[in-house]
């Protein structure tokens, strides 16, 4: 595998949470039953943190991943929030949510999550896109270009840069997922079963990876797993049952 | 930037959209093939009665009116026209040499002013060729080769001068030009010349015999006219056998098929129309009457139906021109006070036609408006392939929204999409029909060759070619608006991606 090198970090000595979740509420209506998924948790991620969210299928995991990245907001509760760095995430309007998802997110899910029409390096090149828009990206093309290359060939993939995913394994298509969640140098990379579409090699060739980048850039993850075998990799584990903290 | 991305990669990666874009360009290409070849034929129209009458004529009908040679001068000398000539017209009957019978308009007309007012000259049809048509290729025009007995030149002569040489005593006399379609003794080609045809003459004896004649070199006609006293009171029918000097070739069939031309002092003989006529006794009540006698001689004065007036540069403002020649004619009247009528019709050229026109007009329009209703046909299909190809990649928008693309970025990819699809169904649609109606007229004669199938009669369309014009104002017109209902047919599933869950559209399967 190839090395990851260290790209350039931010001043991260601050020694407030980078995270903190409190009281947090998400319950999904199905017609006119309510599924309570989690119930008033509560924990915190600090700078360069690998913490790992243990639990079993439907325990709420996921949806756990999904407020902590934007993609999602709480229940309106008392004493219910989302802070990240301090600044309220279940505030925000729905344009800084796209922004932080953009520029301090990376998100690496399960089925990766490729787009299948864009060639691998396309696909890295989509959350850049994104941030710079059409003039910005195209200023810092070549410069974009080329990161994306050398996140590429850093996970051991500069032979497939032009090829779509349907025609990588799916150990290369996750690879392609932790370089397009790597691109936008976001400070929080959020994980949901990283490991868990792969066979047992694979999965820890990528597991490997994600600690290699930890190590290099101490990168704060938050992986969302039901392998304890993942969840022993991690700083510190979060266990959930029936959308309840139970062991932090 | 990753819209213009992803609309690229989606446009040439599904088959739906390119579907899609096939709608639009069918759509496209036959609302402006409708457009061209209707509004052509509008345009013809409009273009071939100026052909015959020039920009505005003075109308007087059946009894006519005199002393038009001094309203010509009059109108001669305004700076706004740039030449008059007279003419009457009156219905006949043409006998032709195989015994048939026609209803013509016949007009009379001085062939050299006639020309001046008029595109005459150049719609003289037989006349010597130095080029092929264009769609001549192999030269089978008769005008490209001699004549026997008679030289192109000559004929064009006749023409001009509506007469021809008597051979026995070698003096030209006063002859008739018909319109090209009136005798049927002249074969149309595919490639657009003429040639004479033998032609089956019936015997008293019940018997035929073939008879292969070229009209303007020895052809006679027999026409037969009413004339009217100078109160439009209708009197002995006049009969004059004229020999034929030439035919023309307006592009109206409806021209070509019904008119006659004859010289104005021909008409004006068999009309009674011609000075020295002694005035009959003028009854009282219904038509205007008068007695324009000539103070000299006692005698009255000859008379026009028509004062054609052509108006100077190539676009003449017709209504501006009219409303001149008004002026012109009401000084023109008030010094021949009692022997010119005091108001006759002067009518412009689109006016004369206006009844004609303006059905062609509502025509084309209604045409248009079921061609545009038909092609929202086109938006409902970008709108139903849009919605089903939203539903298909609800999770690439559900990966775009977690990697940060906002609501309104998603739903550009869509709007974006259905310009794409508009621009290159428009314009594919556009060049399809510049195709088709650049080469209407060899593909309608392919149609009627190989599948017998003649939709351009000329006989019901009145020209004989289909127009084959593009008019690029139009195109730009029905592009854009292709362009623009695609758009719009792409916003609603726009929206609807938009408005997807982020959470929801990454879980969906």
């Amino acid at each position: 595998m190839a090395t990851l090198a260290a790209q350039p970090t931010r001043d991260r000595t601050t020694a407030a949470p980078l995270l903190r979740v409190e009281n947090l509420r998400k319950t999904y209506h199905l017609g006119r039953v309510d599924v309570p998924v989690l119930r008033g948790v509560a924990l915190s991620v600090r700078e360069g943190e690998f913490v790992a969210i243990l639990g079993a299928s439907g325990s709420g995991k996921s949806t756990l991943l999904h407020l902590l990245g934007g993609l999602d907001r709480p229940d309106a509760a008392q004493g219910s929030s989302i802070q990240y760095e301090g600044r309220p995430l279940h505030e925000m309007s729905t344009r800084d949510l796209d922004r932080y998802r953009n520029r301090e997110v990376g998100f690496i899910f399960q089925f990766y999550h490729l787009l299948p029409e864009l060639s691998v390096i396309d696909n890295v090149l989509l959350a850049p896109m994104i941030r710079y828009g059409r003039f910005g990206f195209m200023k810092r093309a070549a410069q974009l270009r080329a990161e994306a290359q050398a996140l590429l060939t850093q996970v051991g993939l500069s032979h497939r840069l032009k090829h779509r995913p349907a025609e990588l394994s799916g150990g290369e298509r996750q690879r392609v997922a932790i370089a397009r969640s790597l691109i936008n140098k976001p400070r929080l990379l959020l994980a949901d079963e990283p490991t868990g579409n792969l066979d047992h090699v694979t999965g820890a060739t990528i597991l490997d990876m994600l600690m290699e980048i930890r190590a290099q850039r101490r990168q704060t993850m938050v992986v969302v797993t039901h392998d304890e075998h993942t969840a022993a990799r991690a700083d510190r584990v979060i266990r959930l049952l029936d959308g309840q903290v139970v062991t932090a | 930037m990753y819209q213009a991305l992803l609309t690229r990669r989606y446009l040439f990666s599904k088959v739906m959209p390119l579907l899609a874009a096939l709608a639009v360009l069918l759509c496209t290409s036959m609302v402006l093939i409708t457009w061209s070849v209707m509004g052509g034929f509008l345009n013809m129209l409009i273009g071939t009665g100026r052909t015959m009458t020039g920009d505005v004529t003075i109308i007087w009908p059946s009894s006519g009116f005199a002393h038009y040679e001094d309203l010509i001068q009059r109108l001669e000398k305004d700076p706004m026209v740039a030449a008059a000539a007279p003419m009457i017209e009156t219905p006949g009957i043409i006998y032709l040499p195989d015994g048939r019978k026609e209803w013509v308009m016949v007009r009379g007309v001085d062939g050299r002013s006639y020309a001046r007012v008029t595109d005459y000259a150049s719609i003289l049809w037989w006349k010597k060729l130095t080029t092929p048509l264009p769609k001549d290729k192999d030269g089978n025009d008769p005008r490209l080769g001699g004549l026997a007995g008679i030289t192109w030149d000559e004929v064009y002569q006749n023409g001009l001068n509506l007469e021809r040489t008597n051979p026995d005593t070698g003096q030209p006399e006063a002859a008739a030009v018909l319109g090209i379609e009136v005798s049927h003794f002249n074969l149309r080609s595919a490639e657009g010349y003429y040639t004479p045809i033998p032609r089956a003459v019936p015997q008293p004896n019940g018997g035929v015999t073939i008879a292969n004649e070229f009209l303007p070199r020895s052809g006679h006609v027999t026409l037969n006219v009413l004339p009217t006293d100078i109160t439009g009171k209708g009197v002995e029918t006049a009969t004059a056998i004229l020999p034929v000097a030439n035919e023309f070739q307006s592009g109206l069939y409806e021209t070509d098929k019904q008119v006659v031309l004859v010289r104005l002092d021909v008409a004006q003989k068999m009309l009674h129309m011609d000075r020295g006529r002694p005035a009959p006794p003028p009854t009282t009540g219904g038509e205007e009457s008068f007695e324009p006698l000539d103070a000299g001689t006692g005698q009255i004065e000859p008379r026009v139906t028509h004062v054609l007036v052509k108006g100077r540069g190539k676009e003449t403002d017709s209504a501006a021109l009219a409303e001149r020649v008004s002026a012109i004619y009401r000084g023109f009247a008030h010094d021949h006070a009692g022997e010119v009528p005091d108001s006759p019709n002067i009518m412009t050229w689109r006016e004369l036609n206006g009844t004609f026109i303006t059905a062609v007009e509502k025509e084309t329009a209604l045409v248009l408006v079921l061609f545009c209703f038909i092609s929202l046909v086109a938006v409902v299909l970008v709108l139903a392939i849009f919605w089903s190809m939203v539903a298909e990649k609800t999770k690439d928008i559900g990966i775009l929204r977690a990697l940060g693309a906002s609501r309104m970025g998603v739903a550009w990819i869509w709007v974006r999409y259905g310009l794409a699809i508009g621009v290159v169904g428009g314009i594919l649609g556009g060049i399809t029909a510049f195709l088709i109606v650049h080469n209407i007229n060899p593909i309608h004669e392919w149609m009627g060759r190989a599948l017998h199938i003649t939709i351009w009669d000329p006989r019901i369309y009145y020209f004989i070619v289909i127009p084959n014009q593009v008019n690029p104002m139009h195109a730009a017109i029905v592009m854009a608006g292709f362009v623009l209902s695609c758009a719009i047919g792409a916003l609603v599933p726009a929206v609807r991606a938009a408005m997807l869950h982020p959470v929801r559209a990454l879980r969906f399967e």
